[in-house]
C-alpha cells in the first residue's frame, strides 16, 4: 500500500503558487522530503493532514483521500510542526498526557503511553518540570513524543532537526531512523539538507519550487550526496586542476570545490594533493551540502 | 544498583475513543485551568479567593436568617449585588483558557488531531461558563439550603431560586462567550486582562450617567435603557420579564423581551467572533 500519494497536487495562495502539480508516491518506511526555504514541505505536510484543501489535484494519506477522510486521517497520522509549539508552564508528562486523550485515548492508557514515548524519546526525569527550562535539544524530544504518543501508522515531522547542535541533530536522526526501522511507523520528515537525510531514509523526494524534481529510493541519491565540499585558502583552481588530472570528478561551487568521493582514497588524495601544492586547507566537509546545489550539479546528467 | 530496561517499542490496541470524549476531556482540562487546579498554588489563589468572596455573603444572609429570624439577601439581585467579583473573575480567568494556547502556537497540535475548531472552541466556552456558574449558583443554592433548614415563617422562596438559578445560567453563558472573545483578541495574558475589566468599567460607569442625563432630560423611557448597557442589569432585565422580580435598578428596564433578544445577539456575536478568531489562528 502507498503512504501517500498525490495527482497533479496544486496549492496557490494568493500571491504564490505553493505547490505545482505535485504527483508522487512513497511506500513504508522513513521518506525524506527535501526543499529549499519556501518549497513548499510545510504546505504539502498541512494538506496531507486534511487542514489545507488543495487547489487543484489530490492527494490520500494511508489510502484516505485528504479533502474528505481528514478526521480519519488524523486519527492516524502524528504531526510535529516545524515551529514551536509548546506552552512553557506545563511538564512534558502533562503535555503528552493531555495530548493523547485529545487523540482518543483513555485516561490511564494516555498515562502509560505518554511514560513510554517520553522514554523512548529519551526523556528522563526531567519530563516532571515544566518545558519553559528545556533545552532546544529537549524541546524537540517533546514534539516528537506527542507525535508518536498514540501510536501512528504514520508521522510527518516538519524540520524535526532544526535549531539543533550537530550531536543533537545526530541523536535525532538515530532516533527516526529507530522509529521507521524499529518502532514500525512509516515516517515522512523534512530537511534542508539531502545530505542529512541520506542516513536515515529508505526514499527521498526532492521538491523545488513546489515541483517535483526527483522522487527515487535513497540507493540513487547517494552518488549526489557523496561528495565532499573542500575549501583551500588560495590555488583553488590549481588543486581543482590537479584532482582532475588524477581522475576525480571536481566541480567548482562559489569559492570552493565539490568533489566526488568514490573511495577512501579520494579523501587521500585530496590531502596529498592540497599538500603537493603546499595549499592551507580550510574545509573539508562532506554530505552536508544544500540539496538545491547538489541537483543543479546532476539534474542534466 | 538500577538497571536500565528498554523493553522496545510497543505499540497500541487498546480503545480510541470517539469525539465526545475528547470534547469532554478538554472541557474538564480547560476548568481546571480556570480554577489553577494542576497548577502551582500561586495559580489557584485568584479564582478560590474570588469564590470565597461569593460564597460570604450566603453565609451571611444564612446568619441573618437563623439569628434574626428574617429573610435574607434577595436571590434574584445576587449576580447584580456581586457583579464586581464576577467581572474581576472573568477578566483575571478567561485570557488562562484561551491565552496561551494562541501565544504558544498550541493550536495545530490539537487541530492535527481530530479535534475540530468547532469542538475546541466549543470546549473553551463550556468550561468558562460552568466555572462562572459554579460562582453563582454555589452561594444561592447554600442560601437556599440555609433557608430550608431554617425554616423561616410562610413559604420559601423557591420560584425566586429556581428563576436567579436559571437567569445566572444565562449570564454565565453571556459572560464567558464575551469574556473569551476579548480575550481570544490577544494572546498577551495581561492585556486580555486588563481589556475585559476595561470594558466591564466602561460598561458599568457609563450606565449612572447615561441615566442621569436622560432623566433629567425628563426622557424617563429612554433612561430605562442604559441599564442595558451592563450586562448585569441587562441579564436582570430578562429575569424581571421572565420571572416577574423586582427590579435591580432604578425605575426598572424597557418592558417586553428587548432585553432577551439583546443578550442572545450579543451571545451570537461573541460566538461568531470567537469562530472568526480561531478559524484565521487555525490557518497561521
Ligand atoms: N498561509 C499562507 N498564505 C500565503 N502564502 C503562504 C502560506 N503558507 C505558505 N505560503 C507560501 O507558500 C510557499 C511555500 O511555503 P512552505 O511553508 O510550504 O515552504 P517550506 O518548504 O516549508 O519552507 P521552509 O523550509 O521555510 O519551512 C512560500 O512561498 C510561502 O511564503
Ligand atoms: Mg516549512
Amino acid at each position: 500500500m502507498h503512504i501517500l500519494d498525490t495527482e497533479g497536487l496544486t496549492k496557490r495562495f494568493p500571491t504564490v503558487t505553493a505547490l505545482d502539480g505535485l504527483t508522487v508516491t512513497t511506500g513504508p518506511g522513513v521518506t525524506g522530503l527535501v526543499g529549499a526555504n519556501g518549497a513548499g514541505k510545510s504546505t504539502l505536510i498541512k494538506i496531507l493532514l486534511g487542514l489545507l484543501p488543495p487547489t487543484a489535484g489530490g492527494a490520500r494519506v494511508l489510502g484516505l483521500d485528504v479533502t474528505t477522510r481528514g478526521a480519519d486521517i488524523r486519527r492516524l497520522v502524528g504531526y510535529m510542526p516545524e515551529h514551536e509549539c509548546l506552552p512553557p508552564d506545563v511538564s512534558a508528562t502533562e503535555l503528552v498526557v493531555h495530548l493523547a486523550r485529545m487523540s482518543g485515548l483513555p485516561r490511564t492508557a494516555a498515562r502509560e503511553r505518554a511514560a513510554d514515548v517520553l522514554r523512548h524519546v529519551g526523556l528522563a526525569e526531567e519530563r516532571y518540570r515544566p518545558i519553559g527550562g528545556y533545552s532546544t535539544g529537549m524541546k524537540q524530544r517533546v514534539k516528537l513524543a506527542q507525535a508518536l504518543v498514540h501510536d501512528p501508522k504514520l508521522i510527518l515531522l516538519d524540520e524535526p532537526t532544526n535549531g539543533l547542535d550537530p550531536r543533537g541533530r545526530d541523536e535525532m536522526l538515530t532516533l527516526i531512523r529507530r522509529i521507521g526501522a524499529e518502532f514500525g511507523i512509516s515516517v515522512l520528515v523534512t530537511s534542508h539538507l539531502l545530505g542529512e537525510l541520506e542516513r536515515v531514509c529508505d526514499h527521498v523526494i526532492v521538491i523545488d519550487a513546489g515541483r517535483l524534481l526527483r522522487s527515487s529510493a535513497i540507493g540513487e541519491f547517494t552518488q549526489a550526496t557523496r561528495s565532499v565540499t573542500v575549501e583551500v585558502d588560495e590555488g583553488t583552481q590549481a588543486l581543482a586542476d590537479r584532482l582532475a588530472e588524477l581522475g576525480h570528478g571536481v566541480a567548482p561551487h562559489g569559492r570552493m570545490l565539490l568533489v566526488e568521493v568514490t573511495g577512501p582514497d579520494t579523501l587521500d588524495a585530496i590531502r596529498d594533493a592540497t599538500a603537493d601544492l603546499g595549499l592551507c586547507l580550510i574545509r573539508l566537509e562532506r554530505g552536508r551540502q544544500r540539496i538545491e546545489d547538489v541537483f543543479k550539479e546532476t539534474a542534466g546528467v | 544498583m538500577s538497571e536500565i530496561y528498554d523493553i522496545g517499542y510497543r505499540h497500541y490496541d487498546g480503545p480510541r475513543l470517539g469525539r465526545g470524549h475528547t470534547t469532554r476531556a478538554l472541557t474538564v482540562h480547560s476548568l481546571r485551568g480556570v480554577f489553577g487546579l494542576g497548577r502551582p498554588a500561586r495559580s489557584k489563589l485568584v479564582p478560590f479567593s474570588l469564590a470565597a468572596i461569593m460564597v460570604l455573603p450566603a453565609i451571611v444572609s444564612i446568619a441573618i436568617m437563623a439569628l434574626m429570624r428574617r429573610e435574607g439577601m434577595s436571590y434574584s439581585g445576587f449576580a447584580v449585588i456581586m457583579q464586581a467579583v464576577l467581572a474581576i473573575f472573568l477578566a483575571s480567568q478567561a485570557p488562562t483558557v484561551v491565552a496561551p494556547d494562541l501565544r504558544f502556537r498550541v493550536l495545530p497540535l490539537y487541530l492535527s488531531r481530530p479535534v475540530t475548531i468547532t469542538e475546541y472552541v466549543g470546549a473553551k466556552v463550556v468550561a468558562m461558563t460552568v466555572a462562572l456558574y459554579a460562582l453563582i449558583a454555589v452561594p444561592l443554592t447554600l442560601m437556599f439550603a440555609g433557608e430550608l433548614l431554617v425554616d423561616l415563617p410562610g413559604p420559601p422562596r423557591t420560584k425566586e431560586y429556581l428563576g436567579a438559578m436559571l437567569t445566572g445560567l444565562l449570564l454565565a453563558v453571556l459572560l464567558a462567550a464575551f469574556g473569551l472573545a476579548i480575550a481570544s483578541l490577544t494572546p498577551r495574558r495581561g492585556l486580555g486582562v486588563a481589556s475585559v475589566i476595561a470594558l466591564y468599567l466602561l460598561a458599568s460607569a457609563s450606565v449612572p450617567i447615561m441615566y442621569s442625563t436622560l432623566l433629567s432630560a425628563g426622557d424617563e423611557d429612554a433612561a430605562r435603557w442604559a441599564w442595558l448597557i451592563n450586562p448585569f442589569w441587562l441579564v436582570d432585565a430578562v429575569q424581571v420579564w421572565v420571572f416577574g422580580t423586582t427590579p435591580n435598578s432604578e425605575g426598572g428596564y424597557p418592558d417586553g423581551p428587548v432585553s432577551f433578544v439583546i443578550v442572545v445577539l450579543l451571545i451570537a456575536a461573541a460566538v461568531a467572533a470567537l469562530a472568526l478568531r480561531y478559524r484565521k489562528a487555525a490557518s497561521r
